[in-house]
């Protein structure tokens, strides 16, 4: 696997109809094999067979592209670097039963295997489009159905390790930068609508992580009793509209009863990014999120929003000791973060 | 005299099994024992057990699933389920609790597998051989098990060959 950070972002949203305030978009499907353990019940040997029963799926002939890439061949930088990009979650980087995740060539599309189901289908897009993320994932269902039988039963469906996932075992996500509704206190609103339509809202690592930089992941939480259609329409054709002329709005509110607040927050934080010496992750990927909104609301005019959504990427911990060397203490990355972050907002 | 697992006539039959480490004795008595598939005829008992059938028969009294070791105390403090038998095994506990995770739906709708019948055969087949490998291992006996390996390796030779 060739990773070029500077290539495929999965958040390059910049150019798309929602890019403000979406930055991508994720469709996924967990999967399990009939006859075998779920991951958290099997052996050594019963991880090693699915692996087995399923390489075939990256053959070369084949007009879907995969490659299989072993876990446990990557080095930890490697891994950290596929969980940053959002190809594996983070608790599969650190795993260490055997485990592996196919990736096609844009990085955009991957299956990890043997994960907390025997298949993580997704596949994430830039912006607002989990329309095309979902025939992404259908296509390699279906390739990798050639390959085995799943667990399946008629009346709860696609049978997952977590009841949660049961059904459809479908999972969409959008991945949202909602700083206004943060600052408006429009969020009350935003936990009880999803609360209403059983949408999750989480932070940027997903469930159980903090808030950074006002991102925001939404997904749906029922999978169980909807086709995977209707799960997705009825997040992206009926829910997000809302939230993000919600947010807009927000944004206009903000800049016409507090204008000078804002170009305060905004060029404060674009400040730091552009003279820090050192950037701890925390501060960077703040100033980061009030810098995108500066950018979103045309206060600042000489950055790119897609320039500001790479940078999310590029500035964790992974990505920087692949750039810089793995041998980097905690001052070390401060200062190379600090100093990647100002040459990226001068370019 | 003991009773049998699921009314309170005397039971004619018992089998002690160890399933993934676990003891489990069952005692049944003449109709359930015919409906687990042991054939009761004039000269008496004549065994012929299918083994999944035991288990899905004995699906209301158990709390381990006979495939995984699974139990209700573990998937409460892990809230995973072991292997896809834990739907069967656990059912009665699961359906509240999945109609409670997914807006009280419990029925799915949606695309269905293709899942082939030769697909679920090898997958058992592979399983099967995984367990033969591992008792042979255990109790040291290498060259059987070395003979394990290779049927294991010609399954995904043909899987391969197949797939090219």
């Amino acid at each position: 696997m060739q990773f070029d950070p500077d290539i495929n972002c999965p958040y390059a949203s910049g150019t798309t109809a929602y890019g403000d305030v979406v930055l991508s978009s994720r469709a996924r499907l967990a999967r399990n094999l009939e006859g075998f353990p779920f991951v958290n019940r099997a052996t050594t040997g019963d991880c090693e067979e699915v692996e087995l029963l399923l390489a075939p799926a990256c053959n070369s002939n084949h007009e879907l592209t995969l490659e299989w890439v072993d876990l446990h061949k990557l080095s930890t930088i490697e891994r950290w670097m596929c969980a940053e990009r959002h190809l594996i979650s983070t608790h599969f980087a650190d795993a260490t039963h055997p485990r592996g995740v196919m990736v096609d060539p844009e990085l955009s599309r991957s299956v990890m295997i043997n994960e907390e189901d025997h298949l993580r289908i997704q596949s994430i897009k830039p912006g607002l489009d989990l329309l095309n993320a979902h025939k992404d994932v259908i296509a390699i269902d279906q390739r990798m159905e050639e390959l085995v039988a799943y667990a399946f039963d008629d009346q709860l469906g696609f049978l997952t390790a977590c009841p949660t996932n049961v059904g459809t075992g479908a999972r969409f996500s959008v991945m949202m930068h909602l700083p206004a509704l943060r600052i408006t206190k429009g969020f009350r609103k935003l936990y009880n609508a999803c609360e209403g339509m059983s949408i999750a809202i989480r932070g940027y690592h997903g469930e159980g992580s903090e808030t950074i930089a006002d991102l925001y992941q939404l997904s749906n939480q029922v999978t169980l009793g909807y086709n995977e259609e209707d799960l997705r329409s009825m997040l992206e054709d009926e829910f997000l509209p809302t939230v993000i002329e919600n947010e807009r709005n927000a944004r206009m509110t903000i800049i016409q009863q507090h204008g000078a607040k804002l170009d305060d927050r905004v060029f404060r934080a674009q400040g730091i990014l552009e003279n820090a010496g050192l950037l701890p992750l925390e501060e960077a990927m703040d100033c980061l999120g009030r810098v995108r909104l500066g950018v979103s609301l045309e206060r600042i005019t000489n950055v790119n929003i897609n320039t500001i959504n790479q940078l999310f990427i590029d500035i964790q911990q992974g990505h920087l000791q692949w750039r810089f060397g793995d041998d980097l203490n905690e001052s070390q990355l401060q200062e190379k973060r600090a100093a990647l972050v100002k040459e990226k907002l001068a370019a | 005299m003991n009773t049998c697992d699921h009314c309170d006539r005397p039971a004619i039959y018992h089998d002690t099994r160890v399933l993934q480490g676990v003891t489990k004795t069952v005692s049944l008595c003449e109709d359930h024992a015919r409906e687990c598939g042991i054939d009761i005829g004039p000269d008496g008992i004549s065994i012929s057990l299918n083994p999944e059938m035991m288990g899905f028969s004995f699906t209301p009294s158990v709390n381990t699933c006979p495939d995984c070791g699974m139990t209700l105390a573990i998937y409460k403090e892990k809230a995973l389920l072991g292997c896809p038998e834990c739907y069967v095994t656990f059912k009665e506990k699961l359906l509240p609790v999945i109609a409670n995770l997914h807006e009280k739906h419990s029925q799915h709708v949606g695309r269905s597998p293709r899942r082939a019948s030769a697909d679920i055969d090898r997958h058992i087949a592979i399983r099967r051989l995984l367990s033969e490998l591992e008792r042979a291992v255990t109790q040291e006996a290498y060259e059987e098990a070395a003979d394990i390996r290779d049927t294991l390796r010609e399954l995904h030779k043909k899987d391969d060959d197949n797939a090219v």
